[in-house]
């Protein structure tokens, strides 16, 4: 084939193959995924699923823990396993097939048990950036729960039995720059804008443009325009109701000369732009509850980026009373120079302000250093996000007022979060999964149902809220895993821990319960 | 074979029935290759699997069967062999084919207990949908858009067809607007792209890329007629573009000056475009080579690998690779009949990038850079490994109740991964949908309303645009209803002397009944014609299968929320499958567009092979 173009920047494999996804997070959170490490708590088909759509998009690396070895159950329900591997580690036989999915991701594996691993090396899990468990007994995640909780690791706990999928996220403090939210209208301040700005615009009289030059207006100073014509009216007031934004589209639209039948596109534009861009340039209520926040508030060392940069931004919104201006303007009809020159001061004002987030971020931490997130933290000022969760430990050792409240309602899956709560009681107690053994599920039924029956009381349920028909139909399942539920819920489970390594989009918060029977699903915080 | 195989909690019928089952899995792509997974794995034995695709290198972040030394090969024939590399005893037989070729016919569908569609675009999601209508099996539906995606049964009778709700319209462009009076980006991306195909590609004479002097708002331009004929662009009309371009050798500076210099000027000419539009300012090789001064400050910044593809080039940059493109694309021509155009294809798309950005500079449009270029020109739908996952398990386990014939648990569920503040990320329908007993595809006397202008279409166009392209038929047949006049024939031969005769010179005018009979979809269609002239930026023609004025919702726009599952939204059709697509969705980015010509063009740009769906609500 011949040589490609000499002076056309290349396109690198990675890029190549990425392409897709970059589409969706971006360079940026292609190399946060790039240099991510995730441990894998037990290759179950669940797990290897889970890493596989890890592995896929590309993180750095992966561990496997799982001491157990390859079984029957396993090629059944493993899609990577097969016969040749009975017996073999799980751990390594699962990292094998997953390396050949991806060159560029580096896997290891510990052929050894979670709780044997956590006691020989106290730290251990601590050095990844998330861990995720499956078919973790309760005794296990309870220790390991709380040493991931103080070391800020996320944590998520998955299982997939039978028809049935849970899965748990903790998570100390997680912060979010890019919530990537549904609707976002454009940010141009036309209320306030800055002297550059004004000036701009103030220099354009658009009354008195001829046909030509109006072809060539974009329509955001079509928009200022008028908008200075209607506060003049208005006493200084901007159009708030529908009936006062009529009035400024309609002067928008009156303002042609009588010759001309067709509204320019720009000024159709100007029209449209009224509902969204008209309107007083505000702090949020939540940027201001997380400005006030005390992590924000009270640096101290230890505080991660992310606070010490809210902390600038906190008071540049005190001498300035706004965010950061996003620096990107919509698409409008408008000859390139025009449109340039306004884009220019858009983009120059972001960068001003963006170095001046910097620059008080760097008095306030000499030890930030050269961090390029400032630039993209201001530009996302308005959508930033923070989630507290809570320990699992703590959530299984108190009675959660949330669990009762939900039970109330007779559609809700709450229901098989306790039933799921006896399960791992069960199998701590007597470790077998109910059901597991053929001639055991009456037995098992009763036990469980005692168990479950015993944990409603510590929450102060009443025992009738789970109906037989349900425990008998958890023990049918006898521990087996579904591959497709597992495939289903693996899928969720590896977003998720795409969502936490890139900081984009909001995470669940924090239990969400499968249903494979109905197809539905629900999310409750626990 | 192996009851073993098939897992012991599902209920007895379903395990008695997945291991005799056949199916059908059409489409290798990223939900194929992860259905063909969950089937191996519930120990489904006999399954076929269909896809015409060829693996590439950005299929490998998700298409979890190929790796990189399979790029170029087949989709079916590689994810067959990988699925029994790690599960050699079951059953399966791979085809590299079209599944709208003719081999595949109602009989063939038959064959099979269940068809799962893993598909990327809706001409053959349409296609299958009427063969398992004729053929009588359950099809499962599926698509996926970035972190969105869908999962619909259809059974005839039971539930409604792929084709019973219209779709909005796959976006289009007046041929004027492309060639004349460009006012957005994907307006001069959809000339380069016909750029590149007058140049090198299949010769299609939609995609003609000189002004268009029939354009009705030019007419009577002084200055048009001042120019009269004989002058340098006039000349080259009459021959094509692409003789006048070997005849030239292809020399990259004669090429620009004629496609950016001659022809803008031309276009000035033509005064009465840019009496209320900003005038295109003509560009030619000179001019750009003599901005020394530019090229300095206006460098391609290579600071991280990647990003490069983010940044716009300079103008320089532009002309620099059209002229290096050129000479490489033409030695590539040399080989073959011609060169098909393709966004994972580097060359085509710097050609493309640089032609798309040198027009919008002429016409003061904003230039892109080549990854949001490649996005448009490829509509390119974002596709990750995680949703693929989650649709296709879903499909297997709707699978499992369409297979025990409990259809009324079959409802549609919807993934809406993205909204996450409203707890729901499945959101099912709550009862099955209803077929709509106007469907002109599944009800039972299927009848549409095709309005057109008899006394300009031409029957081949009528085939071609109407019969085919819109009303997705293969190969059809169609009678003058009580003229007995036979029009079209799918017999090679037996009516193209009708090919360049207009509708109503065979007697077709308004009020005229067709009958159109598609033998391999086994569909029957009665179409009532209507006289219908369009005005500049409207359709060439429309279709009405309701009998109302056809109002296909808007594209985009607000569609019901993820909150209400109940509201259904057939904005997510949903695709995925093979590559680009696997996506469905529901909102287009840009604007939707008209659906053809005031002039007699039908363009269909940025539509490729893959995608025609538009986004959920993914950027």
């Amino acid at each position: 084939m011949s040589s490609p173009a000499p002076k056309s920047p290349d396109q690198s494999d990675k890029s190549k193959k990425y392409d897709r996804q970059l589409r969706l997070w971006g360079d940026h959170g292609q190399k946060l995924l790039e240099s991510s490490k995730i441990c894998l708590i037990n290759a179950t088909a669940l797990g290897t699923e889970i890493l596989k759509s890890l592995v896929l998009p590309g993180i750095g690396a992966f561990t496997i823990v799982d001491g157990d070895k390859v079984s029957e159950e396993d090629i059944g329900s493993n899609f990577f396993l097969d016969e040749a591997h009975i017996g073999m580690s799980r751990a390594q036989a699962a990292t094998e097939c997953l390396l050949e999915l991806n060159p560029d991701v580096r896997g290891d594996y510990i052929d050894d048990s979670p709780d044997h691993v956590m006691s020989q090396t106290q730290d251990f899990f601590s050095s990844f950036n998330v861990v995720i468990a499956t078919a973790l007994p309760e005794k296990v995640v309870m220790p390991l729960s709380r040493q991931l909780w103080a070391a800020g690791i996320p944590l998520l706990v998955c299982r997939s039995i039978g028809f049935l999928g849970y899965v748990r996220l903790q998570i100390k403090e997680h912060t979010v720059i890019e919530a990537h939210p549904d609707n976002e209208s454009p940010d141009l301040r036309l209320d306030q804008p800055w002297e550059a700005l004004r000036t701009h615009l103030n220099q354009i009289d658009v009354s008195t443009l001829g046909t030509k030059e109006r072809s060539h207006v974009p329509a955001l100073t079509v928009l200022y325009y008028y908008l200075q014509r209607f506060k003049e009216k208005h006493n200084g007031s901007l159009p708030k109701a529908r009936v006062e934004k009529d009035e400024l589209r309609d002067m928008i639209r009156s303002s042609l000369p009588g010759d001309c039948d067709m509204l320019e596109e720009s000024y159709e534009q100007a029209v449209k732009l009224v509902n969204v861009c008209v309107h007083a340039t505000q702090v949020p209520s939540y940027i201001r509850t997380l400005l006030d926040d005390e992590k924000c508030t009270n640096l101290t060392v230890e505080s991660p980026s992310f606070w010490v940069i809210c902390a600038a931004l906190r008071e540049m919104v005190q001498s300035e009373g706004v965010l950061p201006v996003r620096g990107s303007l919509p698409d409008m009809a408008a000859d390139t120079s025009s449109f340039i020159a306004l884009q220019q001061l858009y983009i120059k004002q972001a960068q001003n302000q963006a170095e001046s987030v910097y620059r008080r971020a760097m008095q306030i931490s000499r030890t930030l250093g050269q961090s390029p997130d400032v630039k993209l933290f201001c530009k996302h000022a308005s959508e930033l996000y923070v989630l507290r969760g809570n320990c699992i430990s703590d959530e299984y050792q108190n009675s959660c007022p949330n669990v009762s409240l939900h039970l109330e309602d007779p559609e809700s899956l709450m229901f098989y979060y306790v039933i799921l709560r006896g399960l791992e009681r069960f199998i701590s107690e007597y470790n077998t999964y109910p059901g597991q053994f053929d001639d055991q599920v009456e037995p098992d039924v009763l036990k469980l149902k005692t168990l479950i029956g015993k944990l409603l009381t510590e929450w102060g349920c009443p025992a009738a809220v789970i109906s037989d028909d349900r425990v008998h139909e958890v023990c049918r399942y006898g521990g087996a895993e579904l591959h497709s539920v597992s495939a289903v819920l693996a899928g969720c489970t590896a977003h998720e821990v795409i969502k936490l390594i890139t900081h984009q989009y909001k995470p669940i918060n924090n239990t969400f319960i499968y249903d494979a029977i109905t197809s539905t699903s629900a999310t409750f915080v626990l | 074979m192996i009851e073993s195989a098939v897992p012991s909690i599902l209920s007895e019928d379903v395990r008695k029935l997945i291991p005799t089952s056949k199916i059908l899995v059409v489409g290798a792509g990223g939900i194929g290759c992860e259905i063909l997974k969950n089937l191996a794995l519930s120990g489904f034995n006999d399954i076929e699997i269909i896809d015409l695709d060829t693996i590439d290198v950005s299929n490998l972040n998700r298409q979890f069967l190929f790796r990189k030394e399979h790029v170029g090969k087949s989709k079916a024939e590689v994810a067959r062999e990988s699925v029994l590399s790690y599960n050699p005893s079951i059953s399966i037989k791979a085809y590299h084919d079209s599944v709208t070729s003719q081999e595949y016919g109602v009989n063939f569908f038959k064959r099979f207990k269940i068809v799962l569609n893993a598909l990327d675009n809706r001409a053959a999601r349409n296609h299958v949908n009427r063969m398992c209508l004729a053929a009588d099996v359950p099809l499962i539906e599926s698509g996926t858009a970035g972190y969105s995606g869908q999962v619909e049964l259809i059974k005839k009778g039971v539930t409604q067809c792929y084709e019973c709700q219209p779709k909005p319209p796959q976006k289009s462009f007046p041929g004027c607007t492309i060639r004349n009076t460009p006012s957005e980006p994907v307006h001069c991306i959809v000339w380069a792209k016909h750029l590149f195909n007058q140049l090198f590609g299949e010769d299609d004479p939609d995609q003609d890329v000189s002004p268009d002097t029939a354009d009705p708002e030019a007419a009577g331009s002084a200055g048009l007629n001042a120019l009269g004929t004989g002058n340098e662009s006039g000349n080259v009309h009459r021959t094509s573009t692409r003789q006048w371009a070997q005849e030239i050798g292809y020399n990259a500076v004669k090429l620009f000056n004629k496609f950016f210099n001659d022809d803008i000027k031309y276009l000035l000419a033509m005064e009465n475009l840019w009496k209320s539009r900003k005038a295109p300012t003509p560009l030619s090789w000179e001019v750009v080579a003599s901005n020394e001064g530019d090229k300095e400050k206006s460098k391609i910044v290579n600071d991280n690998v990647r990003s490069v593809d983010m940044q716009v080039w300079p103008l320089h940059v532009c002309a620099e690779i059209f002229e290096l493109t050129v000479g490489v694309l033409k030695d590539e021509l040399n080989d073959k009949k011609f060169l098909i155009w393709d966004k994972d294809d580097k060359l085509a798309l710097d050609f493309v990038t640089a032609c798309a950005n040198v027009r919008a500079h002429i016409f003061s449009i904003p230039q892109k850079s080549r990854f949001d270029i490649k996005s448009i020109a490829g509509n390119i739908i974002p596709a990750i490994a995680t949703t693929n996952a989650m649709i296709a398990g879903l499909v297997v386990l709707i699978s499992f109740r369409a297979l025990a014939e409990n259809y009324d648990q079959c409802q549609s569920i919807y993934l809406r991964q993205k909204s996450v503040h409203s707890n729901i990320i499945l959101a099912p329908e709550n009862l099955i949908e209803k077929a709509n007993p106007k469907c002109y595809v599944c009800s039972e006397q299927p009848y549409v309303s095709v309005f057109v202008n008899v006394d300009t279409l031409t029957v081949k166009e009528f085939e071609s645009e109407v019969l085919k392209k819109t009303l997705n038929m293969i190969a059809p047949d169609v009678i003058l209803d009580g003229k007995g006049v036979f029009v079209i024939s799918s017999e090679e031969g037996e009516t193209e002397i009708n090919n360049d005769k207009k509708l109503s010179e065979l007697g077709i005018v308004d009020g005229s009944i067709l009958k159109a009979d598609d033998f391999l979809q086994n569909y029957n269609l009665t179409i009532g014609i209507t006289q219908y002239v369009a005005e500049k930026d409207e359709p060439l023609f429309k279709i009405d299968s309701q009998n109302t004025e056809l109002k296909p919702q808007e594209n985009g726009k607000q569609n019901g929320s993820v909150d209400k599952p109940e509201t259904k939204e057939n904005d997510m059709e949903v695709d995925d499958g093979q590559d680009e697509v696997e996506c469905v969705t529901d909102t287009v980015e840009e604007d939707p567009q008209e659906g053809t010509s005031s002039k007699r063009r039908k363009l269909n740009p940025p539509e490729d092979d893959d995608e025609d769906l538009i986004m959920l609500d993914d950027p």
